[in-house]
């Protein structure tokens, strides 16, 4: 009992003294550059203390529940969506936000946050389709469509060698998309036909597979896989690292994909807002934005760091879709309660089949 | 003593096969933080680099640290009320204690996990190492709980009996007859319970605070980037290290831990 | 003054414990009274919380509705525990579940008793590392062990074509080990076997080898003396193993999550569903709540069925 406290105190007092100069940063594993936050450091005289999530639901979760203490968190669309709606985050003080014009406007104004009243773009992922490309050009099977994870009769050819997301929101949306519906579609009946089509796919693909499947790909087990663009460009140079005699590419399907926006944005109890805003507008410089892409290959929603990007990583249409490709993206909007709970039910019977 | 002769050798093969199954994917954890290659997925080459990137990890071997404590401090604390609880079960007709005892064993650690968050957040206690700790404590008492009892039941109580007869009290009686005699159950109970909190997520994830983190928090959210085999390499230094302080501690205490 | 003294002499000893029975309460309480209390403190009273929540509404994008509505009514609801019983899926699933459950608690006891067994009759000197030896790969992260299984029985490890060898001879198709049902038990097992092992062992360890050794002297072979003898001893040590496997094996999902395939979903990835994607908290607080009871109360069959025969 008696070391019991003396740990807590000890920790409290230490806690406590640090909350000084810290700013808090709640983010993905491997979403921003070491040399960017060191960089952060020295320019704001403070520590930078990072946790991590792996799943914007289990943040959510998570602050919903009440926990406090965070400043800046990276939410994907739709989970910003709820936290806008759940009036969790702090309106953004432009006035200290000068390189906000560095972003380019076509990621700025979304549907759930007009005007950027609280979110601040940071990097982008399309969800589409990475696949091992010896394999699928022996087996002759087209990749510029959904129907290579949909169609049984293309799925016969690569059976057990697929996998899909394990998020019911991600295949739901590659399924619509595939039916010629928006991703957005919320009409019940259309749900039921989503889920006819990937019933009968089911039997065809390996796993729900929302984490190895990058290993999987690189290693060759799975040729073809349902997937983020950054993974599928980290898979790549894995593979490529390890020697392999193929290439794992990307492909945008014709049919259009769902575009992942992630943003930065100030939790309405954060303790140090100030530093926040700081962060946020260093962010937005371009040098320091395109860092991340050069790292994981993610996309850059900042016109600025266009030129700090490697050239590899610029001139991949999937990572960077040109128009055309951006026309056929849609962001992921957050369903209502009722909503939630119909696609979940859906869900269970997919995964239960 | 002819108790120890009694192992066929039918009986050393199965065991050695099921020690064979605990280890091999083992095995292939330590000898991948060598390995030449950013996935774990095959042998490439020998290389001390993940262990070198680990020593310049300060956050994750942080987290490794916050770990270690936590199970130490959670694992002491569950352990000694855990025994309490075992006791008690087996001595007292209790009816709230077995059910208080047994439910966090079973109910999901998701909701365990979101109502200690609540709880914190109502009572305003701040989250960090201490309501991790906590949290952990509340759901290793079962375990120990159950071990020690499964112990004493059947236990022969006239050695109990004869101590207080002999003019013991009650406190003399349990610290000098009963608790040498479960002593392996409390060990068993306090391996489990150190077991269950250095790996634990669910919870731990729900009751962490923003500015500290454990390990297990640090590699599940990798879970999307790939784990890569500095992972393996903090894993087994974690073990190492584990391992040397308990056989410190043995050789410290020899009492403390010997079996009878 | 000394009439006073007395009188406080005589409230102060009837107050204290000086009767045996009284002493007995104390130490009742004394005993059981800091793990009831930590218990219900940090247990019992916030898991209240969820469990109140199955008769809330879900918030409309995510945690919980306000208990009272806009004109300060209650509003409660019992559609959350309807939904359980009306649909049969959930109860499919969790039959499934059960059944994985089950399966992994026999093959565990299977594996783990000879062990347990083996350490437990080894000399003194030896025991402790050899306990060791069981729960050191656990201390090691539940993720890269799990990995590590893909790697094994990924489709090009030599597990996999060692048994597609031998099945290629029968005559069979080759089989895919990982994303399958099977890696899913292995994984159960894998995981859950140090706890079978623990309660095994604290209870073989403290058997007298002379009721063996009479056995013997009688005329009993290997198998009686086993069967009829150690096996009957250990059996408070098997029932509590079987409740540290059964109950959480019931509810873990983040085996089946790894290396399960796509038909694999247990009730403990139905529930992470409802507080994760779904944001359904209400409904999750359902699926836990009959989680719960249906551990529970195959708990307590165990206990009674456990019961020793003398008076506990």
């Amino acid at each position: 009992m008696k070391k019991l406290l003396t740990v807590a105190t000890l920790l409290f007092a230490s806690i406590s003294a640090q909350a000084a100069d810290e700013l808090r940063l709640y983010n993905w594993n491997n979403y921003i550059a070491p040399e960017t936050v060191q960089r952060f450091e020295t320019f704001c005289k403070c520590k930078v203390v990072q946790t991590y999530y792996g799943d914007n639901e289990e943040m959510l979760a998570k602050l919903a529940a009440g926990a406090k203490g965070y400043d800046i968190i990276v939410p994907t669309g739709n989970a910003l969506d709820a936290l806008i709606k759940q009036q969790a985050l702090l309106p953004l003080d432009k006035s200290q936000l000068p390189n906000l014009k560095n972003v380019n406007p076509a990621y700025l104004n979304t549907d759930f946050d007009k005007g950027n009243k609280y979110s601040v773009p940071y990097a982008y992922t399309v969800t589409l389709m990475g696949y091992n490309d010896q394999k699928m050009k022996e087996l002759g099977i087209p990749v510029d469509s959904w129907a290579a994870i949909f169609d049984p009769k293309i799925l016969a050819k690569i059976k057990g060698k697929v996998t899909v997301l394990d998020s019911a929101n991600e295949l739901m949306a590659a399924a619509l998309k595939y039916l010629g519906y928006s991703a957005n579609d919320t009409d019940e009946q259309h749900w039921q036909q989503a889920k006819d089509v990937i019933i009968k796919a089911k039997p065809y693909w390996a796993a729900f597979n929302g984490s190895s499947y990058i290993k999987e790909l690189t290693v060759g087990d799975i040729w073809l896989a349902h997937g983020y663009s950054n993974d599928i460009f980290q898979a790549d140079v894995d593979a490529q690292k390890a020697g392999r005699k193929f290439h794992i590419r990307h492909a945008l399907p014709k049919e259009g994909a769902v575009l992942a926006l992630d943003s930065m944005v100030i939790h309405k109890a954060a303790p140090r807002p100030d530093l926040a805003l700081k962060f946020i507008n260093f962010m937005l410089d371009g040098k320091n934005a395109a860092e991340l892409s050069n790292l994981i290959g993610s996309g850059n929603p900042n016109a600025d760091a266009a030129k700090y990007i490697k050239p590899e990583i610029a001139n991949n249409p999937a990572i960077f879709p040109d128009k055309a490709g951006f026309a056929k993206l849609e962001m992921l909007k957050d369903l209502n309660s009722k909503q939630r709970r119909a696609v979940n039910r859906i869900w269970t019977e997919i995964r239960a089949r | 003593m002819t108790n120890v002769i009694r192992r066929p050798l039918g009986l050393w093969l199965v065991a050695l096969a099921v020690y064979a199954f605990l280890y091999v994917p083992l095995v292939i954890v330590v000898v991948y933080s060598f390995n030449d290659s950013q996935l774990n997925a095959e042998w490439v080459g020998f290389t001390l680099d993940w262990y070198r990137k680990l020593f310049h990890n300060e956050e994750m071997l942080q987290a490794a640290g916050n770990s270690l404590m936590i199970a130490l401090v959670a694992s002491a604390v569950s352990t000694t009320l855990g025994t309490m609880a075992g006791f008690a079960m087996h001595r007292y007709r209790l009816k709230l204690l077995p059910l208080l005892v047994l439910t966090p064993i079973a109910i999901p650690e998701i909701l365990v996990g979101v109502s200690l968050l609540i709880f914190f957040v109502m009572l305003n206690i701040t989250l960090g190492l201490v309501s991790i700790a906590l949290a952990h404590i509340a759901f290793c008492i079962g375990f120990v709980a159950i071990v020690v009892r499964s112990r004493l039941s059947g236990m022969d109580e006239s050695l109990t009996e004869a101590a207080r007869d002999c003019g013991a009290t009650p406190m003399q009686a349990f610290r000098l007859v009963t608790l040498p005699l479960i002593m392996p159950g409390v060990v068993a109970g306090a391996l489990m319970a150190f077991t269950l909190s250095i790996d634990d997520f669910v919870i731990t994830f729900f009751t962490a605070g923003a500015n500290a983190s454990t390990l297990p928090l640090q590699i599940y959210s990798m879970i999307k980037i790939a784990v890569t085999p500095e992972v393996n390499a903090v894993s087994t230094l974690l073990m190492g290290l584990t391992l040397l302080l308990i056989i410190i501690a043995s050789k410290l205490a020899p009492n403390a831990i010997r079996s009878s | 003054m000394n009439k006073v003294a007395n009188e406080v002499a005589n409230v102060v000893a009837n107050k204290l414990p000086n009767t045996a029975a009284q002493r007995g309460r104390l130490a009742r309480w004394l005993i059981s009274g800091p793990p009831l209390f930590y218990l219900l403190l940090f247990f019992a009273i916030p898991s209240l919380i969820m469990v109140f929540a199955s008769v809330r509404y879900a918030g409309d994008y995510g945690g919980l509705a306000p208990v009272f509505d806009e004109a300060g009514k209650l509003d409660l609801t019992l559609e959350n525990f309807q939904r359980f019983t009306s649909d049969f899926i959930y109860t499919a699933i969790f039959l499934k579940s059960l059944m994985y459950a089950v399966i992994t608690t026999c093959c565990c006891l299977l594996m783990a008793y000879p062990l347990a067994l083996l350490i437990a009759r080894s000399p003194k000197k030896y025991r402790d590392l050899l306990i060791l030896l069981v729960i050191l790969p656990f201390w090691s992260n539940f993720l890269i062990r799990v990995y590590a299984w893909m790697i094994i029985l990924g489709p090009q490890s030599g597990l996999t074509q060692a048994v597609n060898y031998v099945l290629g001879l029968a005559g069979i198709e080759p089989v895919r080990l990982l994303f399958t049902g099977f890696a899913v038990i292995v994984g159960l097992v894998y995981v859950h076997l140090p706890f079978m092992v623990l309660p095994l062992y604290a209870n073989l360890e403290k058997h007298d080898p002379a009721l063996v050794d009479a056995a013997q002297d009688l005329g009993a072979s290997a198998w009686q003396r086993f069967w009829r003898i150690t096996f009957p001893l250990s059996l408070p040590g098997v029932y509590a193993g079987a409740a540290l496997v059964f109950i959480p094996a019931l509810g873990i999902f983040a085996v089946s999550d790894i290396l399960g395939g796509t038909g694999s979903d247990m009730i403990g990835n139905v529930i992470k569903q409802q507080f994760l994607e779904t944001r359904d908290w209400p409904f999750g607080s359902v699926l836990s709540i009959v989680l719960t009871v249906a551990a529970l109360i195959a708990a307590g069959i165990a206990v009674l069925v456990a019961r020793p025969r003398r008076g506990a």
